[in-house]
């Protein structure tokens, strides 16, 4: 693997940038390997990555059906932030945060990770004790957590309707460390890292089943692109999950939902961070190109489309235009839509599944892609080593049937209400 | 807008929900009040709308404003093994659109079709015009329609009346209005 | 996507409550009652689903779509 460096990059400029060596292997279908990840997308090949690097794991092959990043990898709003309430999910996602803050010299590779902050609005008494828990919360964890009063929401954010709003901003909780990640650059990153250790990328290569031996235990996959076989099995593929899961038998706590989202055309600098604004189902940050990236919730309803429907447009053009009115000069350039694998708590599963040689990683819901370093730390640590990470041991497929949910909305099982 | 509508509030409807008793039919419920405007708001359900007049107001701070009292006709016993009656006089307000802009007006708010040749008299419709459940009908055969709603959305209602009505008076720029019939 | 309520005819989806796959049934035991409330077939393809007339008929009403073209194939009362 070539290292990018301010000299790699002097010298193809020099040669107008037409020597650059593909970013990594295009790989083939070998006839087995240790250990395979279904699912190019973010956590795949951060798992597959950490296998090679952490564990010393390189005989593995990361099968995407489409290409690498087509998923919800490629298709989300780059939020990274580690601002959660529940014991089961601060830790990780911290750990996540940790990964995210070192990210570009591990890979080598410029991901844009951003700390602009992530400030979530409250707009009542009621939701400012909810944030004030759980930045107390947060900061018992050892994450950094601030609670904001107007004026200092004021300061940071002129541009919000302070006036006559429908919901007056009362003030925010602030996560400095949160801000966002450019989405495929992390992809990318990943692949390449992963693919300088030896490990195949095959793209273009779906799973249609899995190989089973005379105990029923899963021995390798069936593809698109001939049989496979392989000494584990870890399913990373988002909101396929339920489908995939389907081929080995199971059914999960889970349910595809597809979310939105929207960019408009590239503005100057006007947003700071990251805002949401729950009461409104709208939340914003602005790209380093300068577009507006912004969304709200899902659809709604089960999916598998990739693609959603007016209501939600209306609904998160309103919440917009409620918290910044300003925004209606903005056009709208793209939206889009990815199929999320809501569980029904809202929390992800990161375990082995009731058949032996398949391994789970699931339910990233609308949030995986903060999860990003930390899922594949944490799902090669159960794939090396048969154990979950300290960070991790909450995410069991089981926890439905003990009673012990990480529900952090509190809001039971009903999964497009997570 | 180029053409002119007016609003007002009705203040002598006397109003109420009709709710079919189980196994009833419902065309036995219609011809017990053939006399009664029903708008049919589901299966086996209707909001039965009479005029009369309130009672005289009592005067400030002696009580509520007075609601027109029920229809005479729903209060009998007609309907007593065949529906539930619930009086709704002072749960909905009902608005009274008219003139040759009211349609145009409110399909601005509605998802449904209210082009005439689908939505004439006689037609009614439960739905929603700025997230504010609706029950509407054309009230004549021209151009007036009435819409009820729940009595304290009243507020949100005309604020939504208001907007739409002026939105393309706001940008000189984008004056022409691609609603408006005429154009 | 557009539902067309038995009673309301052709209706925004805006005007409905999602509820989900219509095909679970609450079961007698305790033991079944894990897979009742948490898991789920999430079909790809035509599935039987509730969804609430709430901003309509205030009926619930069982719609068949198809769930990765959205498309509508029918909608009934249940009963
Ligand atoms: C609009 C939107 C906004 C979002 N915003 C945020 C945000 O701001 N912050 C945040 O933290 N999270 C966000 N998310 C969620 C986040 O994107 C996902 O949780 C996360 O990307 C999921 O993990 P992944 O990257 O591995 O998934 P994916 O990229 O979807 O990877 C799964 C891969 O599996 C492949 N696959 C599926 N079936 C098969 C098969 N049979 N054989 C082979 N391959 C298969 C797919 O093609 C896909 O490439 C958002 C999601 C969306 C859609
Ligand atoms: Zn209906």
């Amino acid at each position: 693997m070539k290292r990018f460096s301010i000299f790699s990059l002097a010298a193809n400029a020099l040669s107008g940038h037409r020597k650059w060596a593909p970013t990594w292997r295009d790989a083939s279908p070998r006839p087995g390997y240790d250990i395979i990840i279904v699912g190019g997308g973010g956590h795949g090949l951060a798992t597959a990555y950490y296998l090679a690097k952490v564990h010393g794991i390189t005989n593995v092959a990361v099968i995407e059906k489409g290409w690498i990043g087509g998923g919800n990898a490629g298709r989300n709003t780059t939020i990274i932030r580690s601002n959660y309430g529940l014991a089961g999910n601060g830790p990780f996602y911290e750990w996540s945060m940790k990964l995210w803050e070192g990210l570009e010299q591990e890979l080598n590779y410029n991901a844009m990770v951003s700390q602009r902050g992530v400030l979530n609005l409250y707009h009542s008494d009621g939701q400012r004790d909810a944030y004030a828990r759980r930045g107390n919360a947060m900061r018992m964890h050892g994450v950094d957590a601030e609670l904001l009063d107007r004026d200092a929401v004021r300061r940071m954010a002129p541009f919000l309707d302070f006036e006559g709003a429908r919901f007056p901003i009362q003030g925010g909780l602030l996560q400095r460390r949160g801000g966002t990640a450019r989405h495929d650059a992390v992809v990318w990153g990943y692949a390449r890292a992963a693919s300088a250790l030896g490990v195949d990328i095959i793209q273009n290569c779906e799973v249609t089943g899995f190989v089973t031996d005379n105990g029923g235990a899963i021995t390798g996959v069936e593809t698109s692109r001939g049989t496979i076989r392989a000494g584990k099995t870890g399913i990373a593929v988002a909101g396929n999950s339920s489908r995939v899961a389907a081929m080995a038998g199971l059914r999960l706590p889970i349910e595809s939902h597809v979310l939105q989202a929207f960019v408009s055309e590239g503005l100057k600098p006007v947003i700071p961070g990251v805002i949401t604004f729950g009461m409104g189902h709208f939340y914003i940050s602005q790209s380093d190109k300068g577009g507006l990236v912004f969304g709200g919730d899902i659809d709604g309803y089960n999916s598998y489309a990739q693609r959603g429907n007016l209501p939600v447009v209306q609904d998160v053009c309103e919440g917009g235009m409620a918290l910044m009115p300003m925004i209606g000069k903005a056009r709208v350039l793209r939206s889009w839509g990815g199929i999320m694998d809501m569980t029904m708590d809202g929390s992800p599963i990161i375990d082995r599944s009731p058949v032996d040689g398949l391994w789970l990683n699931a339910g990233w819901c609308y949030g995986g892609f903060k999860a990003t370093p930390a899922s594949g730390w944490c799902f090669a640590h159960l794939l090396a080593t048969e154990t979950p990470h300290e960070t991790a041991t909450a995410y069991r497929l089981d926890r439905f049937a003990t009673g012990d949910v990480i529900d952090e909305k509190g809001a039971g099982a009903q999964a497009n209400l997570h | 807008m180029a053409e002119p509508f007016t609003i007002t509030e009705h203040t002598n409807l006397a109003l109420a929900t009709i709710m079919a008793r189980k196994g009833v039919d419902p065309a036995a419920i219609e011809a017990a009040l053939a006399d009664t405007q029903l708008i049919p708001t589901g299966p086996g359900t209707w909001l039965a709308v009479s005029y009369c007049d309130p009672p005289p107001y009592p005067g400030e701070g002696r009580g509520p404003v007075p609601t027109p009292d029920l229809d005479p006709g729903l209060r009998r016993d007609t309907l007593k093994d065949l529906a539930s009656v619930s009086d709704q006089s002072g749960g909905y307000i009902v608005y009274r659109f008219s003139g040759p802009a009211a349609r145009t007006l409110l399909q601005r708010g509605a998802f449904i079709d209210l082009h005439p040749s689908v939505f004439g008299p006689g037609s009614s419709a439960v739905t929603v015009i700025a997230h504010i459940g609706v029950i509407l009908w054309q009230a004549d055969d021209d151009t007036s329609f009435d819409v009820a709603l729940f009595r304290s959305f009243a507020g949100s209602f005309r604020h939504w009346v208001e907007a739409s009505a002026n939105a393309h008076d706001r940008h000189p720029d984008e004056s022409r209005d691609p609603w408006d019939p005429q154009v | 996507m557009r539902i067309p309520c038995p009673f309301c005819g052709n209706r925004d989806t805006q005007e409905f409550v999602y509820r989900g796959d219509a095909s679970p049934t609450r079961p007698d035991t305790d033991e079944a009652m894990h897979d009742y409330v948490y898991l789920r077939d999430n079909v790809a393809g035509p599935m039987r689903e509730h969804w609430y007339h709430a901003q309509g008929c205030r009926n619930w009403i069982v719609v068949t779509r198809d769930t990765r073209t959205h498309e509508i194939i029918s909608a009934e009362f249940p009963r």
